[in-house]
């Protein structure tokens, strides 16, 4: 097959998506071998060869001996459509062998709009896309990844679902299918009934779903007595002592994340009520500074990278930034060595802190108040004053600085007309501020203020709002479109017709799995790309298959609603997230983690945790 | 000896075969930096705003040819031997490329005129006077389109070629060409590729059944001695 693909290869763009072959990847021999996995990542090669977790867990998995992980990538449609012609099937990366032919086939979830790439890569592997339509013969298809905090839309395609971090609850899966193989007993019913049993293990087809008339849930029940409610996600306890990758495959051409990516710590202590990541990484965990130093400079050595990027979701709240940075500039200064802290918070940052980011080069500086007035930003809890936001790019600006970018978010729960002008307001502020720094670079100031759309996420206090319509966020759009005039202000906004089809996957159930399925046979696929976006046609895809978008992304509902993804549990209990929801409407805030515990509940799930004193 | 202060040259020739023929030189070039870097080796880094490791390549190669005579120049700082090196960077280099010397040239890159390409095609519909059909066609004047950065260019490929041999060997038919490349004169040789398909009617149906490879055997000077 191998031939075939390479001659292939010089009639489709960009062919060093396929080659395979970099410095890092893992080959091992078949014959020491008892558990193939293919990792898919339904999104392009440079996209997936980004992500962190996809790396952490490729290396895990790696690191026992008769365990083989390979990678797999959703090829670009040029490919697929030679793919097709020629009758090859979907294959990994690293030994170039059918996916059909592995143990297990592994998705990555990181977005809604991949679900039908995924699908599409299942059915490229010639494997029947429907869960039940999968015999004993063929792979056992699991799912993990942010998406899997609501696997519903697309529980009928999977086996089983991994809930929360994976690096070792995978490893624990193999070696149960392992011993199951092994000792004669495995067939795919059995052995989904056992892994059910694991810790972070949810096998859709062992649940009963049953609807009342309006379309919600009646009753979502196990159908045996010996399968979880309710399944708890896995966390890794401690980040200094659990594995983490410093040995990463080097792509040759490039991909979107090109330098080292180093995970300060997990979880977030803020709390912002939109915030999905905020809510399902709980707890918080950190690395200390002398571990990420020489995790470092292991990666440095191993890559030869020049870049160094400090990852989490709020990079300003890790408890040893100062100390890491002072460890790590220590030897990458002198080796030319880039150092970028993405995910600052406004309020935290300092003069020595951006001297240390920019002490090799330039690179432009962002922001994300999500909201202006004082009122919504307490009801969202994003804990921001305007007076840090125009601190942070005065010594921006001071320091040499003429770019910055602005974060924010429309259609927010209790969101008014004033809190949109406000942000053009904020922006022209912003813009002041520069022209009152005295010793300031000889360039006109340049404020991008980017807007996106809030999607209601699952698992989250604004998990029972309704989206606004489509409507109503493109006059809000427009609004705020005629308030920006000044030139240096530029205004760019996210596709409301994206956010809307987030909106429904986000909050969707089962019977958004026929909709899913129907879109792929029907071509669509690559639905985060502009090229391949298609919002008319997803509708006519709805409409088809009697799925009101509405009923998912715009309906409120009640707390007392039985919500598709109460079956996974995230650690934070329905009572915190309920009673956030309401301080929203009081915009009340709610302390971060630092300051007081608020009793989400997340410490029940234990580990090692910085920021939760009760857990200790 | 080298002392300290002095910045040496290095030259090393090696291979690019296999699946990284679609690695691109842009690709490449960035690959090395990583290689180098990764190697502990302390090369010369470009001065200005954003500093680079240096590194001068010999002709870049195309995307879909193979190669067993690729050039790069780098300059180290500090002192290492050519063995050590060439360790080094074998250890670091991914599979499919090899490195087959290191040494402190005594030429220029740009003594490099001509390459030598061996190409070869299976195809059902190789005959038995192929090869001699295609020894024709180079032997006269051939005009080809030539498209680079959205520009179309008229180009006799004749005045490319030094010399260009066709044999059938094994079912498949083998081309030995030498061709002018370099930075005053240079022809990709799939120009010769598209020459045939256009002028023999091969290699015009599928890319499962007609397929063809592309390899790189040598670089030759002027006078077609082989660079060092």
């Amino acid at each position: 097959m191998y031939k075939n693909l390479s001659s292939i290869l010089k009639s489709v763009s960009k062919p060093g998506r396929y080659t395979g072959g970099e410095y890092g990847q893992i080959i091992k021999d078949k014959k020491d071998i008892n558990c193939r996995i293919a990792f898919c990542f339904p999104d392009l090669y440079e996209i997936g060869m980004s992500n962190l977790g996809v790396r952490l867990l490729y290396g895990a998995l790696n690191q026992e001996n008769d365990i083989w992980c390979e990678r797999v990538y959703a090829p670009w449609t040029d490919m697929e459509e030679k793919m097709r012609q020629y009758d090859i099937p979907l294959w990994a990366h690293e030994s170039k062998d059918s996916v059909k032919d592995f143990d297990i086939v592994a998705f990555s979830l990181q977005y809604e709009l991949c679900y039908t790439t995924a699908i599409n890569m299942i059915d490229l592997a010639k494997l029947p896309i429907y869960a039940a339509d999968r015999t004993d013969d063929m792979p056992v298809l699991l799912a993990g990844g942010p998406c899997a905090y609501n696997p519903e839309p697309v529980a009928d395609f999977f086996d089983v679902f991994s809930i929360g971090e994976g690096e070792e609850a995978l490893v624990e899966f193999s070696r149960l299918y392992i011993k199951m193989k092994k000792n004669g007993t495995y067939n795919k019913k059995d052995f989904l009934r056992e892994v059910s049993h694991l810790k972070g293990f949810y096998v859709p087809s062992l649940y009963d779903v049953e609807y009342n008339e309006d379309g919600t849930i009646k009753s979502f029940e196990p159908k045996y007595g010996d399968v979880p409610k309710k399944v708890e996600k896995r966390i890794i306890a401690d980040l200094n002592t659990s594995y983490f990758p410093t040995k990463p495959i080097m792509p040759f051409i490039e991909v979107v994340h090109d330098r080292i990516m180093l995970e300060t710590f997990r979880g977030c202590i803020r709390g912002c009520r939109f915030c999905q990541a905020g809510m399902v990484f709980r707890p918080v965990r950190e690395k200390n500074a002398q571990t990420l130093n020489r995790q470092a400079k292991e990666i440095y050595e191993n890559t030869g990278y020049t870049e160094i990027s400090l990852t989490s979701l709020s990079i300003s709240d890790y408890s040893c930034l100062h100390e890491a940075t002072d460890l790590l500039l220590e030897w990458t200064n002198p080796k030319k060595i880039n150092l970028s802290l993405p995910s600052l918070r406004a309020d935290s940052f300092t003069k020595e802190l951006m001297d240390k980011v920019s002490s090799i080069r330039q690179s432009g500086l962002t922001f994300a108040p999500e909201a202006v007035t004082q009122r919504l930003r307490d009801a969202i809890n994003k804990n921001l004053y305007e007076e840090d936001l125009l601190n942070a790019v005065r010594l921006a600006f001071e320091g040499g600085k003429s770019q910055v970018k602005l974060y924010f978010m429309n259609g927010l729960p209790t969101e008014t007309y004033e809190d949109i002008e406000g942000i053009a307001v904020l922006a022209k502020h912003v813009v002041d501020e520069y022209y009152k720094v005295p010793i300031r670079p000889k360039k006109p100031v340049s404020v991008t203020v980017s807007v996106s759309c809030f999607v209601p996420k699952p698992h989250t206090p604004f998990q029972w709002e309704g989206q606004d319509d489509l409507q109503l966020l493109r006059d809000k759009q427009i609004f705020l479109a005629e308030k920006i005039t000044d030139k240096k202000i530029r205004y760019n906004w996210h596709e409301a017709k994206v956010s809307r089809l987030e909106a429904v996957f986000s909050k969707g159930n089962r019977k958004l799995s026929k909709a899913i399925a129907y879109a792929q046979k029907n071509g669509m696929r690559f639905d985060a790309w502009d090229e391949y976006f298609d919002y008319d046609k997803w509708m006519q895809v709805f409409a088809k298959c009697s799925i009101d978008p509405d009923f998912y992304a715009n309906r409120k509902m009640s707390y007392d609603e039985i919500l598709p993804w109460d079956v996974i549990d995230i650690g934070v209990s329905k009572n915190f997230l309920i009673s956030e929801n309401k301080k929203a409407y009081k915009s009340k805030t709610t302390p971060n983690c630092k300051e007081k515990c608020s009793g989400c509940g997340a410490n029940k799930l234990g580990g090692d945790i910085t920021w939760c004193p009760k857990a200790r | 000896m080298v002392s300290e202060s002095q910045i040496t040259p290095i030259r090393i020739k090696f291979k690019k075969y296999g699946s990284l023929m679609y690695i691109s030189h842009l690709d490449l070039a960035r690959t090395m930096q990583r290689i180098i870097v990764r190697s502990g080796i302390d090369i010369w880094y470009s001065e200005g705003f954003n500093p680079q490791p240096k590194i001068v390549f010999a002709v870049p190669l195309p995307v879909g040819v193979e190669s067993e005579c690729e050039y790069m120049d780098i300059k180290i700082n500090t002192p290492m031997s050519c063995d050590e090196i060439s360790r080094r960077l074998s250890a670091n280099f991914p599979e499919e490329m090899k490195v087959l010397d290191v040494y402190v040239p005594e030429t220029k890159l740009k003594k490099i005129m001509y390459i030598d390409y061996e190409i070869t095609i299976s195809s059902p519909y190789i005959e038995a006077s192929t090869a001699e059909k295609i020894n024709l066609i180079f032997s006269n004047d051939l005009y080809i389109t030539k498209k680079s950065k959205g520009n179309e260019k008229e180009i006799n490929i004749k005045e490319y070629i030094k010399s260009l041999k066709s044999r059938t060997s094994d079912d498949k038919i083998v081309i030995d060409a030498i061709i002018a490349s370099g930075s005053e004169k240079n022809l990709n040789p799939e120009l010769l590729i598209e020459a045939i398909k256009q002028n023999i009617g091969i290699l015009t149906t599928s890319p499962i059944s007609e397929y063809y490879t592309i390899m790189r055997k040598d670089m030759l000077c002027e006078d077609l001695t082989k660079f060092q």
